[in-house]
């Protein structure tokens, strides 16, 4: 299964695969670059959430959050909530990769984005080929990373990046995001309560109200699933 | 500092990534759990959108003439019709910086 012409052949065959998605994350990663620079963290520590952390939305969220000056506790509560995703793509991969040997379990779940779960979660124990995936989620990596260094240089070297409204194009990207999952009248109650609550903790200068108000957004979506559901 | 942080973060991020892809862990999560955890990028991501459309530069601003509403409207009309993220993030952002100038009176 895994000899090498085969195995090389795989890891191209993913690697081209994640090629598009890869280019489409430009603007993602040189706004991750560029807005570690904004806000005041050196170009290491900017490169670095690029190769430690490699989420994106955590990231600029993160950054945002030491910008406004949040506690290291509420950053990373909100790491943790806003990445919980993958707990799902983790236990829905989990029959796929838990039986691999240690190395590649560890390797294949930190490369576990979004994108990543998109190209490879469609196969069997039978299809999926570990060297595919690779692939896949190496190229990913390298292209974020990338991005991200192209972002700190030209943060670098173009003063004032910060006075572009260049937080807007958060704005753009997470509405982008959110606006397709709104389908469904408990994700609207979500979102609904999660706008109004986000925006009037902080018109009080509540610190933590940005975690506060994604959970009562959550567990408002959650309990009208439950109302909705139970009706049906 | 900074990095004691982003090492916090990636850990973080990796429990949530390998969690279930233990073979050691007996745990599933139960289906509430998951039903909630559903909610947590419409959730999460609005919440982090509020403030800044609605309080550019920490003032609360709820006019129609606040160029990060108009922005966030024409992304949303945008993203329904085009189904694409990367066309609506770029079209919205251009869209945004005209009606900021226009409004404003200064780029």
């Amino acid at each position: 299964m895994s000899s090498p012409p085969f195995a090389r052949q795989a890891f191209i065959q993913g690697a081209i695969a994640i090629l598009p998605l890869s280019l489409a994350v430009a603007p993602w990663g040189l706004l991750a670059g560029s807005m570690a620079i904004e806000a005041d963290l050196t170009p290491w520590e900017g490169q670095g959430l690029s190769a430690i952390v490699f989420a994106g939305a955590a990231q600029l969220v993160a950054i945002g959050m030491i910008k406004g000056g949040a506690n290291l506790f509420s950053i990373l509560l909100t790491t943790l909530l806003l990445t919980s995703q993958h707990l799902l793509y983790g236990l829905s991969m989990r029959p796929v990769l838990s039986g691999l040997p240690t190395r590649w379990r560890l390797g294949l779940g930190f490369l576990l984005t979004d994108e990543f779960f998109a190209l490879t979660s469609q196969y069997d124990q039978q299809q999926f080929n570990r060297w595919y995936a690779l692939g896949v989620g190496l190229t990913f990596y390298i292209a974020w990373n990338l991005f991200t260094l192209a972002g700190i240089i030209l943060g670098q070297n173009i003063p004032h990046l910060d006075q572009l409204g260049l937080d807007f194009s958060i704005v753009a990207t997470f509405v982008a995001l959110i606006a397709p999952l709104v389908r469904n009248l408990p994700t609207v109650v979500c979102v609904a309560v999660s706008l109004f609550s986000s925006v009037l903790f902080s018109f009080w200068h509540w610190e933590t109200g940005l975690v506060a108000a994604g959970l009562l957004g959550m567990s408002a979506g959650f309990i009208c699933q439950k109302f909705s559901g139970a009706r049906a | 500092m900074i990095f004691a942080l982003i090492i916090g973060m990636g850990l973080l991020v990796f429990l949530n990534r390998y969690a279930f892809l233990e073979p050691r862990l007996p745990l599933r999560l139960s289906s509430n759990a998951r039903q909630f955890l559903g909610f947590a990028v419409p959730g999460m991501l609005t919440a982090i959108c509020g403030p800044i459309i609605f309080l550019p530069g920490h003032q609360l601003d709820l006019s129609l003439a606040n160029p990060y509403l108009l922005g966030s409207v024409v992304a949303v009309v945008l993203v329904l019709l085009t189904r694409s993220t990367l066309i609506s993030m770029l079209v919205s952002m251009a869209f945004f910086f005209v009606f900021r100038w226009w409004l404003n009176g200064n780029p």
